[in-house]
């Protein structure tokens, strides 16, 4: 197990991508665990999750450090936010956010397992209706796939991100608009973007994840 | 005089000092205290003349509870009052949902079946597989009469037959499927009389006027009744034509005329040329159906459904 240029991620001899289980012995969606030295990794499958994709697509830093405290908009079942959870570590903080029951369900029993992810059933395009469920954050982080989805990510980098905290943002071109070419509405994306953050890094995710970007930016 | 401030959270209910130094809390151990909290904040409020913070204020507090020390309450608060919320998604959307889901599968798994049993019982008795075409009649005769009996029937014999000379335990494994089949065909029958029967109750609109399955099918296309109700009438049109709808933004091709509602009787039984008039009014009058239902208003599907008959027919 070698480490890579991102914080705590590391990678194995066939260049599969790892993370340190928080909970050893715990698996969250059948991915490998690995032990070595006294320590347990969780193999971070880059076709099933768009944080791991980008750092596959050679993003060198995603910001997340341990002790930080991230909104997560769009956890679905968990698969993503269960890395950033290994990330943050014990003394860090996820607040998880879905508007699907079913997927929350899933959620829940991965938030049990871990204690460090607090999850909530809720809207993100209305962020005002959880601001009693969480307090400010380091990092927010949004793959919602939804058509007004920069102007939700906007909206909660306003309630929730402390300054000079980080926003990462996964962007499906076909969410937006199925019938436009992808890298007009990535232009489009990180032009509405930059009018309040600063882009530090971007990606786009092919062939991982067909017509889809990686915005990393910072709040001014 | 000093002032103090009165914040709450899921946490439970704070109050500061002017320095914003928390002087009292109450914190919340069950969903029921955070629920009830805006009572209780009001007595607490009024007791140490507190205000609700605003502005700067408002910021510092809530930076306040970034504090490591509140991490393992936000956990466990947020887990709690999720649970509740999820098991409270739970309604008959989901029961109909899973239900006509079901079914379709149902209708699948069973179609798969008796082209499998076609093919095997065709090599024993090709004659009477090829002479009955009706599927449930089919299984019936081949379970309650033997090759002999059947062949009778077509005027031929075994000996004249193409049916292959195999041994009785191939044979019985043959039936054996097509007693599953029937099986199977009365599971479906079970859940098709549980689906009319939850439709009936919660959506009694859309089925009188488009039937349980295909008022079903286009609640779980939608998602929820709610969502269904909140689609203009065009996307109820072509529910469940998605793939034909996205070749059409895509290359151009033609639009899809109809999606599920093609199965209505009244578009069943019409000439082409008229598809697309009827597709429109019936997507009208079920998407009204759906309304009514949704906000569980009276009884009007019959008089809907006598009137595009009028109109169609
Ligand atoms: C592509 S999935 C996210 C996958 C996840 N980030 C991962 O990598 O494991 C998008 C999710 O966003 C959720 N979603 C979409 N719009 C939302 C909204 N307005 N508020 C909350 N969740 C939303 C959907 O329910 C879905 O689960």
């Amino acid at each position: 197990m070698k480490p890579t240029p991102v914080f705590d991620v590391f990678i194995d001899y066939r260049k599969r991508l790892f993370t340190k289980n928080l909970v050893k012995g715990v698996q969250v969606y059948g991915e490998k665990l690995v032990a070595e030295k006294g320590t347990e990794f969780r193999e971070w499958n880059v076709r099933r999750s768009k944080l791991a994709a980008a750092i596959e697509k050679g993003c060198p830093n995603i910001f997340l450090r341990p002790g930080q405290r991230v909104l997560y908009l769009g956890c679905s079942t968990g698969t993503t936010v269960s890395h950033v959870s290994d990330l943050v570590g014990k003394n860090g903080l996820v607040f998880a956010l879905d508007f699907a029951p079913r997927v929350m369900r899933e959620m829940v029993f991965v938030a049990m397992d871990r204690g460090n992810i607090a999850p909530i059933l809720g809207d993100a395009n209305q962020p005002a209706t959880y601001q009693d469920r969480v307090s400010p954050v380091d990092i927010v982080y949004q793959d919602v796939a939804q058509r007004n989805q920069v102007s939700v990510f906007l909206k909660n980098i306003d309630m929730y991100l402390k300054p000079e905290g980080y926003a990462l943002l996964a962007v499906k071109a076909r969410s937006i608009d199925v019938t436009r070419k992808p890298k007009g509405i990535f232009a489009e994306v990180k032009a509405e973007l930059e009018r309040t953050l600063t882009i530090v890094d971007f990606r786009t995710l092919d062939p991982l994840e067909k017509d889809h970007a990686f915005f990393i930016c910072k709040k001014k | 005089m000093h002032k103090n401030y009165c914040f709450s959270n899921i946490l439970g209910i704070f109050i500061f000092n002017e320095h914003l130094k928390v002087i009292k809390s109450e914190l919340f151990t069950n969903n029921e205290q955070y629920l009830s909290s805006p009572q209780t904040k009001a007595a607490l409020s009024k007791q140490y003349h507190a205000v609700e913070p605003t502005g700067k204020s408002l910021d510092r507090i809530h930076e306040h509870f970034s504090d490591v020390k509140y991490d393992s309450s936000f956990v466990a608060r947020n887990i709690e009052l999720t649970k509740l919320h999820v098991k409270e998604s739970v309604n008959e959307d989901n029961m109909i949902i899973q239900s006509v889901s079901s079914l379709m599968e149902l209708t699948t798994i069973l179609n798969m079946l008796l082209k499998r049993l076609r093919e095997w019982y065709g090599m024993y008795n090709p004659e009477t597989e090829r002479a009955i075409e009706e599927q449930e009649t089919f299984v019936h005769e081949i379970l309650s009469k033997d090759r002999k009996q059947l062949l009778d029937r077509l005027e031929t014999s075994e000996r004249e037959s193409m049916g292959g000379e195999i041994a009785k335990k191939d044979v019985d494994a043959i039936l054996f499927l097509a007693k599953q089949i029937e099986h199977l065909r009365l599971f479906k029958v079970r859940q098709e009389g549980y689906l009319e029967e939850i439709m009936k109750k919660f959506c009694p609109n859309i089925t009188v006027l488009a039937g349980s399955f295909l008022g079903a099918k286009l609640i779980h296309q939608a998602g929820s009744l709610k969502q269904l109700v909140g689609f203009p009438s065009s996307t109820v049109q072509v529910l469940g034509a998605e793939k034909a709808l996205f070749r059409h933004m895509k290359t151009g091709a033609r639009s899809p005329r109809h999606g599920y509602i093609a199965a209505h009787p009244l578009l069943a039984s019409a000439v082409s040329a008229m598809h697309g008039k009827i597709a429109r009014g019936l997507a009208d009058k079920i998407l009204l159906c759906a309304k009514i239902d949704y906000f569980k208003g009276e009884f009007i599907a019959d008089k809907l459904l006598k009137e595009l008959e009028r109109k169609f027919k």
